[in-house]
């Protein structure tokens, strides 16, 4: 069993409003954070949000993200832990909006809960399984478009879509690529406020 | 919004790779239903196909290669996932269905990972269960004893026991768990008592996936068979006629 549904809801809400807090002059130490991300699927939650730190005027950034997913929609309650970095190496600032048409990263996430090992259980001998279940690495591909809005005094609303390949879809896609073909990729949604 | 739950229909958004939702469910209910369907046979065939884990390529080339034949059901033995994730679960199911038979599956090491027994259970039913056929009896068990640390009572020699009870009319017994007596990942302490159970009740054939090769031994007056892993494009054809069983390792 995983953490109460919830803890995943409050600790959701709780990042949220600690983004919203740290919003900050630019003079603000490089620990806090920049933007906050909330995002849907992606394999890492129905729902995840957290913070986030840019850097090279937002083409490299990271994020900490705590998703959820509860039981009425996923069948089981999910809790998991994702640590995202990724590059954004071109940007487009056209009619007000900026466009960031290609983002590439990786991630790693870690899901709460005695049904998933993140280090070897004894039962195992070394090299058992080559993979733990509880972590699960995954490259991303995506892009965003973004505007100010003043109104709110964030510097930029950023809608993002992000195609995820976990590990397993990645392994099988290269082993069996007649059989996976567009299942190489889950589809993930989100909105990113920078501050 | 309509779009978007399209999008979450087709199973374009995951939630979690474990998450419940998505592959079919009871599907050896559906297959009892149609075996039953079709009605007893003097004569019948089935393929028993191996461990399918990173070789799905390998294994819709064994769905076409069966598609020639006329098997009565399929049996996978097992580790029909590598991560027993959701989407490899669908996979698996989405290759099985091309077949024109019904078909069933036995739960491996790997179907059991994170929450692939929950998967499991969804998607086919109980991982021990038995039926009857044209007068024989095919009874599953779980055997993966190290998935669940050695507690004791897997395989459940009382549930097997029970399941292969002598009834009268009963021709003959098969029996089909992933990993064989006598591997390191089945309880040490219950070969002897499994192999017991298995001559006194008179199985005739126990069938098993896991070692990714094909042998045929025996024990105490019962057959063992292991089916290689698909990447060696090889399953098993069995020919059950009156007083005569016949497997034969096909390659494709």
């Amino acid at each position: 069993m995983a953490a109460p549904m919830h803890l995943g809801a409050w600790t959701l809400a709780m990042l949220l409003l600690g983004a919203e807090n740290a919003r900050a002059a630019d003079t603000s130490p490089w620990y806090v954070p920049d933007h906050a991300a909330v995002q849907f699927a992606g394999s890492i939650g129905f729902l995840s949000a957290g913070p986030g730190w840019s850097f090279l005027e937002d083409a490299l950034e990271a994020s900490v993200l705590v998703g959820w997913a509860p039981p009425a929609l996923a069948g089981e309650d999910f809790l998991t832990f994702t640590l995202k970095g990724q590059w954004r190496p071109f940007r487009i600032d056209t009619r007000g909006w900026t466009v960031r048409p290609l983002s590439v990263g990786l991630l790693l996430s870690y899901t709460a809960g005695d049904d998933y090992f993140a280090a070897k259980p004894d039962r195992y001998d070394d090299g058992y399984y080559w993979f733990r279940t509880a972590l699960r690495p995954a490259l991303t591909l995506g892009a965003s478009a973004g505007r100010p809005v003043d109104a709110l005094n964030l510097r930029l609303v950023e809608g993002y879509f992000e195609l995820v390949a976990t590990d397993y879809r990645l392994v099988q896609f290269v082993r069996n690529p007649a059989t996976v073909n567009a299942g190489l990729f889950s589809l993930a949604l989100g909105v990113k406020l920078r501050f | 919004m309509t779009l978007l739950l399209v999008f979450v229909g087709c199973g374009v958004f995951e939630f979690h790779p474990y998450e419940l939702r998505g592959p079919p469910r009871d599907l050896h209910a559906r297959s009892l239903a149609r075996l039953k369907d079709a009605g007893p046979k003097p004569t019948f065939q089935f393929a028993v196909i191996g461990d399918m884990q990173l070789f799905l390529d390998d294994a819709a080339g064994a769905m076409r290669d069966l598609e020639q034949r006329n098997a009565d059901f399929v049996i996978q033995m097992g580790d029909l996932t590598e991560f027993g994730s959701t989407q490899e679960y669908e996979w698996g199911v989405e290759l099985l269905s091309r077949l024109p038979a019904p078909f069933f599956v036995v739960m491996g090491n790997h179907d059991a990972l994170g929450l692939g027994q929950k998967l499991y259970r969804r998607t086919f039913g109980p991982e021990s269960f038995a039926f009857e056929y044209s007068g024989h009896r095919f009874v599953f068990f779980d055997s993966n004893s190290r998935e669940y640390g050695f507690p004791g009572n897997i395989p459940d020699l009382d549930w097997l026991g029970t399941a292969l009870t002598p009834q009268p009319g009963l021709q003959r017994t098969f029996t089909f768990s992933h990993v064989p007596p006598g591997n390191g990942d089945f309880d040490d302490a219950l070969i002897a008592p499994l192999e017991q159970l298995q001559a006194d009740h008179g199985v005739s054939i126990s069938f098993h996936g896991h070692v990714h090769q094909f042998t045929d031994t025996e024990s105490r007056g019962v057959r063992y068979v292991t089916t290689e892993a698909m990447r060696h494009r090889s399953y098993l054809w069995v020919r059950v006629d009156g007083d005569a069983v016949q497997v034969e390792r096909v390659t494709y």
